[in-house]
């Protein structure tokens, strides 16, 4: 950390105060200026080459170290991911391109995405593979100079505004399922996708059904070898090892209730007051173990049992906060736009948070791999 | 921020953690509880000759780390002997150990010991402490004795701060043998033809207290951090990290318990005896709730300082 990453966050602050509208919940509402807002705020990121900060400076980055990602990661959160779908492009897709990618697919894939201009959805799961992600049936057959893709992808977060798919299917029937599977990069556009929007109790919907009936895919939109999908997706699962920093936006809403109560404040039950304090205590608990993995990062190693520790208190501070938030948001009276705007956002929090020992991995899924590395033979 | 001790504190700590093994490791706990007047050779043979009396936790960063570290390591091996208090002593000389009281009820586990207590009470006053007869046997009290208090000046703040940081420590260190033991076990015993951690309900278990004792580790540095660098908020930052112990320590202690079974509460399991000597530190000062209530007092609706909350007035 440091002065660096003092000077980035308070850039990022800045620009959040100047370019995102007081009370903005994301970019997936049911207002389409809000998406808007989310592409402009990353052109203006992409401007001061802060929306891809990690990338080496010849695409488009600043080679930000883990500590300025960081960064990165806690304000957009906290400010409800004023990125939109972005972050997907910029985290993971791009990366994984750079590395694996042809000459031509990265000068095809790399500019647009540090630019802020594609956005790209993730077909990874299925009705069948969920976190038992390599049992995927949506398969690829080879049919001369292309691949025919047929299958169903689930929980595929914008699809529907996606230009680009990044797609794991399988080419072959293998004995052991994680092998036989290829990542392709399909275009959202190709004949045969169809998407079905998912209506969810989370908010204003990002997640879709994809179809894909017999959509041709070239050769040359095959990322990696054919056959090398799963070690790629555990490349790409690496990337997102410290994953999103729920922490932030906890803490933040936390830090907001006093203020938007005011002098009502201690009026709270003490025993309230007490369970916000407790979470106060979690979140900074969270936070540190986040720190504990990126510092190990920085370091070039992975302990990937702190990454699922991380998770595990993560996702459970952002259900327990929630629950917390919600009590104190009944002791606002909405009759200033602050306090209808704390509302609004914790009614938010509180709705997404229910999602949060599901999504990207679940909470079970870190046990599991918390446990191989307390129990393994030492 | 401190994200790991520094070598020089962790050398110590391992360094000690043998020594104490190598004094006899989990029997010293026995072995003084049979003889309650052996407990205070315990400073003098084991701990002394490690040095741990001649650190000072005020004299620079690195012995303030060093002091945390001897603490994890007395910690692990249930060793029944203050050596937090003693390590967190005031400046000055004047006494020989600080514990931090709850006024209406002073206690601490200084039965036993001939040292010059001094107790402070969470608003600041300072106070020479005696202990006081009328403690049950060690068996039951793990030598915690009430104390009768002489109000004498005012403790420091960060003195304060110290008196609790350094019990998280040892508490630190009982919670990381309690996870081992209970990984031990759960590795060794077998039923229905397989070992007990071949079991998801027992793997998920385990984790649910390493996460607790993962916790502790990172509040513990960020308290120690606090007070390497003086800030206004160590007492705040000091009673946070003792809620999150105490909490952490019913997980750990409660699952350590259930993996292990009946075994786990009969006196030839390490477990019995590590689980027992931690109560006194969770218990006082203050336990769960009441450490909660005083931290909510403390910081009002300022919060706690992070990333959305300014840095407390000095």
């Amino acid at each position: 950390m440091g002065a660096q990453v003092a000077d980035l966050r308070a850039r990022l602050r800045e620009l959040v105060r100047s370019e995102v509208p007081e009370g903005y919940l994301g970019a997936f509402s049911d207002d389409p200026a809000d998406l808007e807002v989310a592409q402009r705020f990353c052109r203006t990121l992409a401007d001061e080459q802060l929306l891809c900060v990690a990338w080496p400076p010849e695409w488009g980055g600043r080679g930000a170290s883990p500590w300025e990602q960081t960064a990165v990661r806690e304000e957009m959160w906290a400010h409800h991911e004023p990125r939109g779908a972005q972050y997907m492009g910029v985290n993971w897709v791009g990366p994984t391109i750079m590395r694996h990618g042809t000459a031509e697919q990265q000068s095809r894939h790399l500019p647009g995405i540090a630019r802020g201009e594609v956005i790209w959805c993730q077909g990874f799961s299925e009705p069948d593979a969920g976190s038992d992600l390599a049992s995927l049936r949506t398969a690829a057959r080879r049919d001369g100079e292309v691949w025919r893709v047929s299958g169903q992808k689930i929980w595929t977060s914008y699809a529907t505004v996606a230009q680009w798919c990044f797609l794991l299917a399988r080419t072959s029937s293998e004995e052991k399922k994680q092998r036989g599977l290829t990542i392709f990069l399909v275009p959202m556009s190709a004949p045969g996708i169809v998407v079905r929007p998912i209506q969810t109790m989370l908010g204003p919907h990002h997640l879709n059904e994809v179809f894909f009936d017999d959509v041709a895919v070239p050769d040359a939109d095959v990322l990696g070898g054919v056959g090398d999908g799963w070690n790629v997706v555990q490349e790409v699962l690496s990337f997102e090892r410290v994953g999103i920093a729920r922490y932030a936006r906890c803490e933040r809403l936390l830090q907001w209730a006093p203020v938007v109560l005011a002098e009502r404040w201690a009026g709270l039950g003490e025993d309230l007051r007490g369970r916000w304090a407790r979470m106060l205590v979690h979140a900074r608990r969270a936070r540190l173990l986040a720190y504990r993995v990126v510092d190990t990062q920085s370091r070039g190693q992975v302990r990937p049992a702190d990454a699922a520790a991380y998770r595990i208190a993560v996702t459970r501070l952002d259900q327990e906060s929630a629950e917390v938030l919600v009590e104190i948001a009944g002791s606002v009276a909405p009759d200033t736009p602050e306090a209808r705007r704390f509302c609004r956002a914790v009614e938010d929090h509180c709705r997404y948070s229910a999602a949060a020992t599901v999504a990207s991995g679940s909470v079970e899924m870190q046990r599991i791999l918390m446990s191989r590395s307390l129990l393994a033979p030492r | 921020m401190i994200l790991e001790l520094g070598a020089e504190a962790l050398e110590f700590g391992r360094s000690s953690w043998r020594a104490i093994q190598a004094a006899g490791g989990d029997e010293l706990v026995r072995a003084v509880e049979s003889d309650p007047s052996r407990r205070s050779q315990l400073g003098e043979s084991v701990l002394g000759p490690l040095g741990a009396f001649d650190i000072d936790p005020w004299g620079s960063p690195e012995e303030l780390e060093a002091a945390a570290a001897l603490c994890r390591s007395v910690g692990y091996w249930g060793v029944p002997y203050p050596v937090e208090a003693r390590l967190g002593r005031p400046r000055g000389g004047r006494f020989d150990a600080l514990v931090v009281v709850a006024e209406a009820a002073p206690a601490a586990a200084g039965a036993g010991l001939r040292l010059r207590w001094a107790a402070a009470g969470l608003d600041g006053v300072l106070y020479s402490a005696t202990p006081r007869a009328g403690g049950d046997q060690p068996r039951r009290s793990a030598f915690v004795c009430p104390l009768a208090l002489e109000a004498v000046g005012t403790a420091q703040p960060l003195e304060v701060a110290l008196a609790l940081v350094l019990p998280c420590w040892t508490l630190l260190g009982m919670l990381d043998r309690a996870v081992a033991l209970a990984g031990q076990h759960v590795l060794g015993r077998r039923q229905f033809d397989q070992p007990l951690a071949s079991f998801q309900g027992v793997q998920f278990q385990l984790t649910e207290a390493e996460v607790e004792r993962l916790g502790v580790e990172e509040l513990a540095k960020y308290a120690l951090w606090s007070l390497q660098t003086g800030r206004p908020e160590a007492v705040d930052d000091a009673l946070a990290l003792r809620l999150a112990a105490i909490e952490a320590a019913e997980t750990v202690f409660r699952v350590a318990h259930q993996l292990h079974g009946a075994i786990g509460f009969c006196d030839e399991t390490p477990l019995s005896w590590l689980s027992r000597y931690s109560v006194p530190i969770r218990r006082l000062p203050l336990g769960a709730s009441a450490t909660r209530s005083e931290l909510t007092a403390r910081i009002g609706g300022r919060g706690l300082t992070g990333l959305y909350s300014p840095p407390a007035s000095p």
